[in-house]
């Protein structure tokens, strides 16, 4: 018997009892591999006579076609038959790759920008360290107004500035109303702030940092049904479609008229009761959410716009309060003390 | 501010089909917000009348005082209902009955008062009556039923009544016992800083100063005005005489006092909102009505009322074409005057043109309507928003400034890689405490302070975000093995004369290693596509000494990074060591790149070779590598294989971009490149 011979009997006696696809592809790897037997047996073709070379070459050449057919065919045997010799845990859990997490407010601030990004405003940041003047005179809170005082605002140990007033942590995000007309001149204005506010409240509902996005909006003919559109918008997209806003009567000094804006109740679904209970955490099936109105005319002269000509909208909602109608969180000081447990959870 | 009153109540005042329910819900939508409508139980000993009572919680804006009574809600609900098919009718106007003529003639009038006011802004309206014979008994069902109904004690027939007044009419009263006023004389004026008075809670207030209070004429302070009456001269249950006293004060000065004093009373939040003047008239002949029939007494003095400046009606006019503007619908003048009329706004002018409507203004909305955006308001509302459509305004294209959105970009892009590398991101607040500043070697002159701080903790605007880090990893401590944390936030940088600089920071601290926290570096730096930075030895005072590097690129500053030092790390009392690196983003914007640059692929072999070296303190890998790739052309990359005890193996890559190398034209490349090195 040849070499080709004895290693075709070999070749058969051992895929005769492979029973795995994966010791099949290893078999065909040690036999027609690159450096496989039967690429050796070839190489030994030189130490051949040349009349015994072309006699020799054919036999190889037979030997791989026989070999390829019984590994054809046993492939398919094995294909059909179930793998029951190897066992695997699926359910083991795999690789560990790290998980960080992003903060809730970034989420929310996100989700946000997308949103109004979809209707054409665009994002800006103010600065945080106000003047009275941008907080408050320009936006038609004179001087001794209650939001002004020690209880209200965060006052900066720093010069006055003559033109300006005092120097204070903003306590909301509508200072950037004026400074936004001041920088684009002219309207149209179609423009979100979102950023940290302050003021004087530390408890299990306020922190004394918080953010809150405005959204403000300028133009000829802008009116009412605009603001309740945009606003409808908006809570459809942030909430989901189920959930329905309104809005009523309210009181701003920068704004004229002014609404209080309520959306569904999420634990209730706006049915005011659980099971002929009322529901613990809303009005009747409401929950109140954000501030808005129509800009207040002063407010549009200070930004030296002329209010015969253009009429705006303007609203601010608190990015805790649509967290916590969210996630449904009790207590809103977690969201700044870093507990790694909490961070996590995101 | 929020006031309950009592469903039966406003039927005293209000003809009406509507149910509670109704009412809530109707006037929740188009006037003040009613939180809560709930049925008194059956039980309650003190039902009355044999029917059942409903107490409504209502919150009514600061704008809105006038509105915050029983006989207020009525009003509101007179404009309202009807345009929900409901009946709505006055059952009587009091303002209108009640008027200081209406008061018996009495010809018994001994008993006076001696009433001086020692400066023009402390009160707009002082009005006083002496009432004689009066009982203090228990007071009638009715009062104390409603009282209780709407959280308030009831106490005796006088207090009740006085109570009574103000949820009745939006204007609170307050009772004097008249023998216990020294020399029947009362001296309004602002109080002095540190004089004191014991309030009718018993508490010793010490006063700011600027309070407006009354002397009487045995030099004490007797009431402390608008908020609360003083103990010496309160009613008690062996009084005769009383002043019953009805004002409307300065509110600015309520409200300072009020707060100051922490004496948060439901009279100061009427007064500091500014009351009408009108209003004082009906509460007073009503009061007296009242005080007559439930605690039997009888007028024995002049009425005393001091009113300067009485008020004169104003009015404002609007034009049609506003209204429709800024409500977006089209309502019809009819409408607008009918809606107007029954909030009280009369329209008394014809100009004989329909585009305009005139409308008088009444004493109690004088405060709050002013120009014609308030009268629109009006308007809209009881027109009803949940009547208007919604309609998003047409878009129009608004530029974004660049470095904005790429600011929020790249933020947005540093916050998601850094979760991926299993970072989580914190948020601190932007203030820290004195304490944080000194443990971290920073400066308090360096940062902004806040006056009226409400805590210690967060009397500071940081300079830096590490403080907070560090803190982070200290409150954390024994809640995980291994904590990775991010901030990206602005830092407050004082300059003189203006407002700081507001600076985005972005600021990591792990409490694993410094190897961990560079590699946490490098790869960032490898996601934003900055590859020319460099990195050098820093003495920052906040790391330990050779342990530390900033970053720059040409002549920009990016950032630093370093091991705490020992001495920081002990003063917050740190277990483990831990690392921080900050940056600057606005330099990271400038280099970051969105995509990487395209390179055709070298199609030509490439040649691997390793090299191990002793680590040698004046031979940084920084130096290797320069030397590297000065020395070789072929030589495109290096990577660091492993690090073992001292010594580095490193990996070169050699490659032409113009033929095929061989191994030995690579071996060459490096034998040059070590023989450059120590």
């Amino acid at each position: 018997m040849n070499n080709v011979e004895k290693l075709l009997l070999e070749f058969k006696k051992k895929i005769k009892n492979l029973d795995t696809i994966h010791d099949l592809e290893t078999i065909q790897i040690i036999y027609l591999g690159r450096k496989g037997l039967i690429n050796h047996l070839l190489q030994s073709i030189t130490n051949l006579k040349s009349e015994e070379k072309k006699d020799f070459g054919l036999k190889v050449n037979k030997l791989k076609t026989s070999i390829n057919q019984l590994i054809g065919v046993k492939r398919q045997q094995l294909i059909k038959k179930p793998d029951t010799a190897s066992y695997f845990d699926i359910t083991l859990p795999g690789k560990q790759y790290p998980k960080g997490s992003l903060h809730l407010i970034s989420n929310a601030i996100e989700k946000i920008s997308d949103i109004f990004k979809k209707i054409g405003f665009i994002r800006m940041t103010y600065p945080e360290v106000e003047w009275e003047y941008f907080s408050f005179d320009s936006l038609n809170m004179p001087k001794g107004h209650p939001a002004r005082d020690d209880f209200e605002t965060l006052f900066i140990d720093a010069a006055e500035s003559k033109k300006y007033g005092k120097m204070i942590l903003s306590p909301h995000t509508s200072s950037c109303q004026v400074r936004e007309m001041m920088r684009v001149g002219k309207p149209p204005i179609r423009m979100i702030n979102i950023a940290k506010c302050y003021r004087p409240n530390w408890d299990v509902t306020h922190t004394p940092m918080f953010h809150q996005f405005e959204s403000l909006c300028v133009d000829k003919n802008i009116n009412i049904t605009n603001l309740k559109g945009t606003i409808d918008y908006f809570v459809k997209e942030y909430f989901g479609e189920e959930f329905e806003a309104r809005l009523r009567p309210f009181h701003f000094q920068f704004t004229e008229p002014s609404f209080e804006i309520d959306i569904t109740c999420a634990v209730c679904l706006g049915k005011g009761e659980i099971s002929g209970q009322q529901c613990k955490v809303c009005k009747s099936g409401w929950l109140e959410l954000a501030g808005a109105g129509m800009v207040h005319p002063n407010v549009l002269k200070a930004g030296k716009i002329d209010p015969s000509k253009y009429t705006g909208w303007a609203f601010a909602f608190g990015i805790e309060r649509l967290i916590i109608i969210q996630t449904k969180m009790d207590n809103i000081r977690i969201l700044y003390d870093g507990d790694i447990r909490f961070l996590k959870e995101f | 501010m929020n006031i309950k009153i009592t469903h039966n109540w406003l039927l005293d005042y209000l003809d009406t089909d509507a149910t509670p329910q109704e009412i809530q819900k109707y006037l929740s939508l188009c006037g003040p917000s009613i939180e809560s409508v709930t049925k008194m139980a059956d039980s309650t000993p003190l039902k009355l009348r044999g029917t059942n009572d409903y107490v409504y919680d209502i919150e009514i804006t600061s704008n809105r005082v006038d509105i915050a009574s029983v006989f207020g809600i009525a009003q509101e609900a007179l404009a309202i209902l009807p345009y929900f098919g409901k009946k709505a009718r006055l059952k009587v106007n009091p303002l209108e009955k009640y008027k200081f003529n209406f008061l018996k003639k009495s010809s018994d009038r001994n008993k006076n008062l001696d009433i001086k006011i020692k400066s023009d802004n402390l009160c707009s309206r002082f009005t006083a009556i002496v009432l004689e014979n009066v009982k203090i008994s228990k007071p009638p069902d009715f009062v104390r039923e409603r009282l209780q109904f709407c959280g308030i004690k009831s106490i005796n027939n006088v207090i009740d009544i006085s109570n009574y007044l103000m949820l009745a009419f939006g204007q609170p009263v307050h009772i004097f016992d008249y023998d216990s006023i020294g020399k029947a004389t009362m001296i309004m004026r602002e109080s002095k800083e540190g004089e004191k008075i014991v309030t009718l809670d018993g508490k010793q207030i010490v006063l700011p100063g600027g309070d407006i209070v009354i002397e009487d004429g045995n030099k004490r302070l007797i009431d402390l005005c608008g908020i609360m009456g003083g103990s010496n001269s309160a009613v008690n249950d062996k009084t005769n005489n009383i002043i019953f006293f009805v004002q409307t004060y300065n509110p600015k000065k309520i409200r300072r006092a009020s707060m100051t004093t922490g004496q948060r009373t439901v009279a100061a939040t009427y007064f500091e909102k500014g009351l009408d003047e009108e209003r004082v008239e009906p509460t007073t002949v009503y009061g007296v009505e009242l005080l007559e029939k439930y605690a039997g007494a009888k007028i024995a003095s002049q009425i005393y009322d001091i009113y300067p400046n009485p008020y004169k009606s104003k009015s404002l006019t609007v034009s049609i074409t506003d209204i429709q503007r800024i409500i977006g619908v089209q309502v019809s003048k009819d409408k607008i005057i009918k809606i107007l009329s029954n909030l009280g706004f009369n329209n008394h002018v014809d100009h004989g043109r329909d585009e305009l409507v005139t409308v008088q203004i009444p004493s109690y909305r004088s405060r709050d309507v002013l120009i014609k955006e308030d009268l629109i308001e009006e308007i809209a509302r009881i027109y009803g928003y949940h009547n208007l459509p919604n309609n998003i305004q047409s878009s129009v294209y608004i530029k974004q400034p660049k470095e904005a959105e790429l600011m929020f970009n790249l933020q947005s892009k540093i916050k998601y890689f850094l979760k991926h590398l299993g970072l989580n991101e914190v948020m601190n607040y932007s203030m820290i405490s004195e304490k944080m500043i000194k443990k971290s070697d920073l400066i308090i002159e360096d940062h902004l302070a806040i006056k009226n701080s409400i805590s210690e903790e967060i009397k500071f605007m940081r300079t830096h975000i590490f403080p907070s880090l560090i803190m982070n990893i200290k409150n954390n401590e024994g809640k995980a093995d291994v904590l990775k944390f991010f901030e990206i936030a602005k830092s407050y940088i004082p300059k003189k004369g203006n407002l700081p600089i507001e600076k985005y920071q972005l600021a990591i601290v792990v409490n694993t290693n410094i190897d961990d926290l560079k590699g946490i570096i490098d790869s960032l730096f490898t996601e934003l596509k900055i590859e020319k930075y460099k990195i050098s030895q820093s003495k920052f005072l906040i790391f330990e000494k050779g342990l530390q590097a900033e970053i720059t690129i040409d002549k920009d500053w990016i950032g630093k990074f370093g091991q705490l030092n020992y001495l920081i790390k002990d003063r917050f009392g740190l277990k483990n060591n831990v690392y921080l690196a900050s940056f600057e983003l606005e330099v990271l914007m400038k280099y970051y790149l969105p995509i990487g640059i395209y390179k055709a692929i070298n199609p030509f072999a490439q040649i691997k070779l390793d090299l191990t070296l002793a680590q040698n303190k004046n031979q940084p890998y920084s130096l290797i590598k320069e030397l590297a790739f000065k020395t070789s052309y072929l030589l495109e990359k290096i990577e660091l294989i492993d690090t073992f005890k001292n010594k580095i193996t490193l990996r070169f890559y050699f490659s032409s971009n113009r033929k095929n190398i061989t191994e030995q034209e690579a071996k060459i490349e490096l034998e040059k490149i070590q023989s450059k090195l120590l």
